[in-house]
């Protein structure tokens, strides 16, 4: 029976499916032919039921409730109604309302309604009955009951998770007389393994090693060995980017960059390669910059936790919204979404507009979240920070001392004209005036609700600090806060708390080469015309000037003031190494600016005025303090001022409710998490009730990910979504025994891989047992290994990798995209990449939203907008077309086909194929393969004129050969 | 319905028997583009049960085929389709003086300005149209035209992904692979939802003719007029033998991994997919060679025009109506690159439009009355729309800036009434004031026409049972036959 045929079973059957599904929970021994008295189960019968057919009317959303009932919490369903009677009366399935009113044929009284298009079975109609009739039980969705290990016996108890998950597995198959099929072979395991952990399959070398070595071990050292491979972190990083929907650029009208986005997935590489727990990564996302000893690179010292909170931008932006408040909520919305799928597996955006109509999300779960990520700032950050240089910091700090020792306090003494201008503008007279808002003003060396974030910038009170330069030292004459007190170059970020906008300029004073002013309107950043020119202000002289920011279109907004070195070049932060930015004093004002006072001219010491011993430690700061300038930047997170959000009614910003939600983590999983901090964005304490072992989601989120990434299938199929709406698990017992060894075992990412990979039931052939087929069509429960098509990456990888042209060299700036004529529009590069990306692996070519590659969106890859966990796998004619035609193929293929031509070996014919397959297939050719082969390249060489004895030569010939082989279903299948 | 897809399931097991012959040799049939069976093979997890829920068609269609005319930029409806003689008489004057401005893209306030073009009846209808369009208003008793169309977005890239997927954001599917989930397409050797590129892929790129969340197989084909009008359509062999000669040994290499296997559908039809692939070969460059048509046919698309983008675009139209013949449920066109850009005249409006509209007036006048002279306008419904409309004020001195708040469409062909106008807007063309009609509705009325409630056409994503339109949307019911 075709697969088509098989999936018409289930459909003229839902009764089957249902009891397959039951079966799983508990495990029981029983005919599928009929429910018995107790098989039906409140979580997998019930609940479905009731939540497909009557909670978009009677669920937890408040705003679509009809008659005041609702059925997704016992208390209500079994109140009083309005019209007398109740919905269920626990034992009573006779009186209960639920049960006459679905069963009537009046249409004004059924339900579900006419209008509402659904209609129960009568299956379904008897498991509510008989389950109301058993005394309605009610239990918590079952994803919201913590896990717990499975009873399993003594002897397997002690054993080591892979045999603990065969004999789950093992165990649901004889239970419905399935018999699973054997082991696969040898060779075939080693492509499983090495496919499936790092996207390239084995090398010829590597199969003969592990086909030669006779050993028990066989397994273990195939995985571990690819476990241990740099290409694990590659494959691996390629996964979760498709859960942080990555890409380079913004998509929008032009496709701006998303600076520095590859320093996070050179990060996840490095992650997953390091094995690093996996309640630690998730903590480095939604707070990376908040943990007190961030994670350092093992040798560079950096750190990498920070560069975690990376993923937050790489969502879609645009570039002059007419409503930065709209804009602003559009990502806000997007980051909540993933943040919940990824994670927990929720569906948190449900809730935008309504309470969610499945799950217990009420939409004030949205906007705590909401106000929690608008009191987060984004913020460029140094890829490699600083605090790898902290002895440098030492010194350069001691330097500073000695330097400040001998000449502060004769700068002291001179000149008393600051002082008394300090004691007379402290007062802020000049902006007194209540036409002028104060910003800030620094004059004083007082920075009041200003932050610092990063090394840079300082606040220079009169006389207290010196300015050291490459060529003369500066005692400031006037308060200020600078970016170049160690050095420019380096790395810092100024900002003012948020205010309300309420004047149409701000004037901020500064000096500087090269450094930047920024309104920051909504957290909006990609600042550019029409509309937003005036929120930015580049300086580029280093004597003080008067800058003004026009600020009329965005009067009324919340914003803050951002002062940085350096600059933005079409949206890509740089920073050089001689950038520095001051600035003393902000004013919003809307007529008429106030008149400040000119600074007075600094005391300025050159180098050469001063007593040698001075001089030399002025040389020695410099030359220690400039090599602290960072020079490569990613866009991260910052905390930024506390807000509580109100719940826009009706998703709409312009519509808001009076009360303001309190950060919390969410509701459904609320009672484990009390007193949530209400300091700061209160991202860490999200991030915390993540990975708290008393969350009941993330552990099986995540453990379920890995299996859906070995097996093609989660235990979970909707490995995004553990609601209502989601897939029950089919095999409820085993996803909670890896989540609870998981946890157990140190949240380890390669030692759950690890242990999956070794047990039989990965290790099974894919041919499938005829018999067993008819009675499991979908395999659900493993009696063989899936087959499964190779995603894009590692058909291209796997293509490179086979012809030798792969370049394995790691990390970097993205290689970018090769363009057809067929990819145009706005923003389209004006050079194109190279055909072959140089060879680099496909995780290391650009990503443009508006160019995306075409070989991997015809294979597959998800367009990167929202959380994918699961891609689909399609066949469509253009992934044939590509195979046969596409130009990089064939420039493979050729290249391929001249390597083994040069090479000394494999010169017979025969040996030669067998080498083609080896590094194609990891296998020999069979005999008869040899032969068609053979003939089918005897009969290319006379139809090309091609004398027999100089076949061997012929690099047309070859080629196509090569061709072929990249065209056979073998190459782009695990079998 | 159980029946017919049954009997469905059965013949490809025959089919793929049949495909063992030599490459090429058998006809297909729809395999691929085609449902129930295609949506099988592509979708992956999703639910059986959803996958065999009768969706296609929900009743009775009276279009076959949409063609989508996409005037890029935001065409001036005060221009060309809504005469506002007010602004004749205000012209010079401050619109903050008469009514409420909203923010707009440029913030660059003008002064109400006038049409540059003069205003006529035209057909028995007595519809007005600007004289910006001789050709199409010749055609106006076969078209339906709709003054008070409402968009949500300002922006370019937002608006037209409003208009193409229902949703203001990048990543949904676009109504072809909405209406191709729905209805797959007529001709095996074709993919049922082509865009015929034009030369301006619109703000927001490639992602307004995805699959979104729906299975890859539902995205556009990118089409351009020429040789090799599709990525990879051109074989790299010299020879056409050799290719044959390569793929049938490849499927006779195949055979082994079925042998091995016993059974392994997804392996079928990637071979079957060959198969369709090396068909399509052919069947898509013969689109583009126009030998079959007459002089006479090619004049009234303008193909002979002396305006080189009067030219492409009426290539492009009649590109179009060859791909009706050959049963390709939705065709979009996008503009030709004229010299004053797409319809976004912010500047210099008088020139720009005049350009852009001498560039496809002449080959949709040419389109419809071919389409009707052969009977496939019965069957076809062709929709002429932008992202949104244009301010009845300037931007600086002499553009337009963007307007969604009022802008006109219009649809002729199946299911439609030829010489209606609906929906109207104030005295300047700058508000709805009757009919309002949103995207939502436009969309809900295509998928209609096709046969389809876009209430009941929806795909599991997220969680959640996703529409075309939302959870909105009303059939334009008015402008209906």
């Amino acid at each position: 029976m075709s697969k088509v045929a098989r999936a018409l079973i289930w459909f003229v059957l839902p009764a089957s499916v249902i009891v397959v599904c039951m079966m799983a929970w508990q495990g029981a021994n029983q005919s599928s032919k009929s429910v018995g008295k107790s098989e039906v189960d409140f979580n997998y019968h019930i609940r479905p039921i009731l939540s497909q057919n009557c909670f978009t009317c009677h669920g937890p959303d408040s705003s679509s409730r009809e008659g005041d009932l609702r059925l997704d919490r016992l208390e209500d369903a079994t109140a009083l109604l309005r019209d007398g009677g109740r919905a269920i009366i626990p034992g009573d399935s006779r009186n209960s309302v639920l049960v006459s009113r679905i069963e009537s044929d009046d249409p004004n009284h059924v339900m579900p309604p006419p209008a509402a298009k659904k209609t129960l079975t009568p299956r379904q109609i008897e498991q509510l009955r008989q389950w109301i009739d058993d005394g309605a039980e009610w239990k918590p969705h079952w994803a919201f009951i913590p896990p717990g290990k499975p009873k399993l016996p003594a002897g397997i108890r002690k054993k080591p998770l892979a045999k603990q998950i065969d004999f789950l597995i093992n165990d649901a198959l004889e239970k419905r007389d399935l018999r699973p099929v054997p082991s696969t072979s040898k060779p075939r395991f080693v492509r499983r393994v090495a496919y499936l952990l790092t996207g390239l399959p084995p090398s010829p070398a590597d199969l003969e090693d592990f086909l030669t070595e006779d050993s028990k071990d066989f397994a273990k050292r195939v995985v571990d060995h690819y476990l241990a491979s740099p290409h694990f972190g590659e494959r691996w990083a390629r996964h979760w980017m498709d859960l942080m929907r990555y890409a380079d650029t913004m998509g929008h009208e032009f496709d701006f960059p998303i600076s520095g986005s590859w320093h996070y997935r050179d990060y996840l590489i490095r992650a997953f390669n390091a094995d690093v727990p996996y309640n630690q990564l998730v903590r480095e996302h939604l707070a990376g910059d908040l943990l007190e000893s961030p994670r350092r690179h093992p040798e560079e010292n950096f750190n990498e936790s920070v560069l975690g909170t990376g993923f937050f931008f790489l969502g879609e932006g645009k570039h002059s919204p007419v409503s930065t408040r709209e804009e602003e909520m559009i990502r806000i919305d997007n980051a909540i979404d993933v943040i919940s799928k990824s994670f927990v597996a929720l569906t948190v955006s449900c809730a935008r507009c309504h309470d969610h109509k499945f799950d217990n999300i009420p939409t004030t779960d949205f906007y705590a979240m909401y106000g929690m990520l608008e009191s987060t700032r984004i913020t460029p950050r140094p890829a490699r920070d600083y605090e790898q240089h902290d002895k440098v910091l030492a010194r350069v700090g001691r330097i500073k001392g000695q330097i400040e020792a001998s000449l502060l306090p004769e700068a002291k003494r001179t000149d008393q004209a600051s002082t008394s201008l300090i004691k007379q503008i402290a007062f802020n007279k000049e902006v007194s005036d209540t036409a002028f808002q104060l910003l800030g003003d620094f004059r004083s060396g007082d920075v009041g609700e200003w932050t610092f974030m990063d090394a840079a910038f300082k606040a220079y009170g009169v006389k207290e600090q010196l300015l050291i330069g490459r060529n003369s030292v500066e005692v400031p004459s006037l308060g200020l806060v600078s970016s170049r007190g160690l050095s420019p170059g380096v790395f810092g970020a100024f900002r003012s708390a948020d205010f309300v906008v309420q004047h149409d300029s701000i004037l901020v004073r500064a000096a500087g080469n090269t450094g930047t002013i920024r309104l920051i309107v909504n957290n909006f950043q990609v600042i550019r015309a029409p509309l937003y020119e005036g929120m930015e202000q580049v300086v580029t002289d280093s004597s003080w000037q008067e800058y003004r920011l026009d600020t009329h279109l965005v009067k009324g907004q919340k914003a803050y003031l951002e002062i940085l070195p350096g600059r933005y070049f079409e949206h890509e932060y740089r920073l050089k190494s001689n950038d520095y930015i001051e600035i003393d004093i902000a004013v919003a004002y809307s007529n008429r600016g106030p008149r400040l006072q000119p600074r007075p001219e600094p005391t300025v010491y050159a180098k050469e005025t001063l007593p040698a011993s001075i001089s030399g430690l002025v040389t020695s700061y410099d030359s220690l303090a400039s090599a602290l300038h960072d020079s490569t930047y990613f866009l991260g997170l910052d905390e930024g001022t506390p807000i509580n959000s109100p719940v826009f009614i009706r998703g709409n910003p312009a519509m808001l409710s009076e009360e303001a939600i309190p950060h919390r983590f969410l509701t459904a999983l609320s009672e484990n998490f009390p007193n949530f901090p209400q300091n700061g964005s209160g991202r860490l304490a999200w991030a915390d009730a993540v990975v708290d072992p008393a969350n009941s989601l993330t552990s099986r989120v995540i453990v379920n990910r890995i299996w859906h990434l070995l097996f093609g299938r989660g235990i979970v199929e909707t490995v995004d979504n553990f609601g209502l709406q989601g897939k029950l698990p089919t095999h409820p017992e085993l996803l909670d025994l890896l989540a609870v060894t998981f946890v157990e075992q140190g949240w380890s990412i390669k030692e759950l891989a690890r242990q999956i990979a070794l047990s039989e039931t990965f290790r099974r052939s894919t041919v499938a047992n005829e018999s067993t087929v008819e009675r499991d069509p979908d395999n659900d429960y493993l009696h063989h290994f899936p087959i499964r098509r190779l995603e894009g990456e590692a058909i291209r990888d796997g293509i490179l990798a086979v012809s030798g042209r792969l370049d394995s060299t790691m990390f970097g700036k993205p290689v970018e995209i090769y363009l057809t004529p067929f990819m145009s529009g706005r923003g389209r590069p004006p050079v194109s990449g190279p055909l072959n990306g140089n060879g680099r692996r496909s995780i290391y070519m650009s990503i443009r939203r508006n160019f995306l590659p075409p070989f991997m969106l015809t294979f597959d890859m998800p367009v990167p907008f929202n959380t994918f966990g699961k891609r689909n796998t399609t066949t469509v004619p253009a992934q044939s077309l590509t195979l046969m035609n596409d130009p990089f193929v064939h420039q493979q293929a050729e290249y391929w086909a001249n390597r083994s031509i040069a090479s000394a070996d494999s010169q017979a014919l025969a040996a030669r194929i067998n080498q083609f397959y080896l590094s194609a297939f990891s296998r020999r050719a069979t005999n008869p393969e040899l032969e068609k082969d053979m003939s089918f390249i005897r009969s290319q060489a006379m139809a090309q004129g091609v004398p027999l004895e100089d076949i061997g030569r012929s690099a047309s010939i070859w080629k196509d050969f090569c061709h072929i082989l990249f065209n056979r279903k073998e190459f782009i299948y695990l079998l | 319905m159980r029946d017919h897809l049954n009997k469905r399931c059965m013949s490809r097991r025959e089919m793929l028997g049949l495909c063992r012959n030599a490459f090429g040799g058998v006809a297909l049939l729809g395999l691929l583009n085609s449902l129930p069976f295609g949506r099988k093979l592509w979708a992956s997890g999703a639910d059986a049960a959803e996958l065999m829920t009768p969706k296609t068609p929900h009743f009775r269609p009276r279009a076959k085929h949409i063609i989508f005319l996409y005037m890029d930029g935001g065409i001036s409806q005060v221009d060309a389709f809504d005469p506002k003689p007010r602004l004749n008489k205000e012209h010079g004057e401050n619109p903050f003086e008469k009514f409420e401005v909203d923010p707009t893209q440029f913030n660059n306030y003008g002064r109400i300005m006038k049409s540059h073009w003069d205003f006529k009846q035209h057909g028995d209808s007595g519809m007005w149209m600007s004289e910006l369009f001789p050709h199409l208003s010749t055609c106006v008793d076969d078209i339906a035209m709709i003054n008070s169309m409402v968009s949500d977005f300002p922006e370019h890239t937002n608006a037209n992904y409003f208009l193409h997927t229902g949703i203001g954001i990048q990543g949904r599917p676009s109504m072809g692979a909405w209406v191709t989930y729905g209805l797959g397409s007529e001709n095996e050797n074709l993919p049922g939802y082509v865009v015929l590129d034009g030369g301006l892929i619109p703000p927001g790129g490639l992602d307004n003719f995805k699959n979104g969340f729906l299975p890859a197989g539902y995205q556009a084909s990118v089409l351009k007029a020429q040789k090799a009008p599709v990525a990879n359509i051109r074989p790299q062999e010299a020879a056409d033998s050799l290719q044959t000669a390569k793929l049938d040994h490849i499927r006779q290499m195949d055979q082994n991994v079925l042998v091995r296997l016993g059974q392994a559908d997804e392996i079928e039809a990637t071979i079957a997919n060959y198969e369709l692939a090396y068909r399509m070969q052919s069947a898509v460059p013969e689109l583009t060679e126009f030998k079959d048509e007459s002089k006479t046919t090619m004049n009234l698309y303008g193909i002979y025009s002396e305006d080189v983008h009067t030219q492409s675009y009426g290539a492009q139209c009649l590109l179009a109506r060859r791909l009706v013949e050959r049963g390709v449920r939705f065709i979009e066109l996008t503009c030709p690159k004229v010299e004053a850009d797409r319809w976004d005249q912010h500047s210099n409006l008088k020139d720009g439009h005049f350009k852009n509209a001498h560039a496809v007036d002449q080959p949709i006048a040419g389109l419809i009355k071919d389409l009707k002279q052969r009977g496939l306008l019965d069957d076809t419904l062709i929709v002429f729309a932008g992202e949104f409309g244009r301010t009845p004020f300037a931007q600086g001195s002499d553009g337009r800036d963007h307007n969604p708040s009022a802008f006109s469409i219009w649809l002729a062909g199946a299911g439609i009434k030829g010489g209606t106008v609906y929906g109207k807007t104030d005295e300047y063309g700058y508000r709805v004031v009757e009919n309002k009609t949103t995207i939502h509705d436009l969309h809900a009325t295509m998928l209609f026409l096709m046969g389809i409630d876009h209430e009941r056409h929806t795909y599991r994503f997220s969680g959640r049972d996703i529409r075309l339109t939302d959870v909105h949307g009303q059939v334009i019911k008015g402008i209906l036959a």
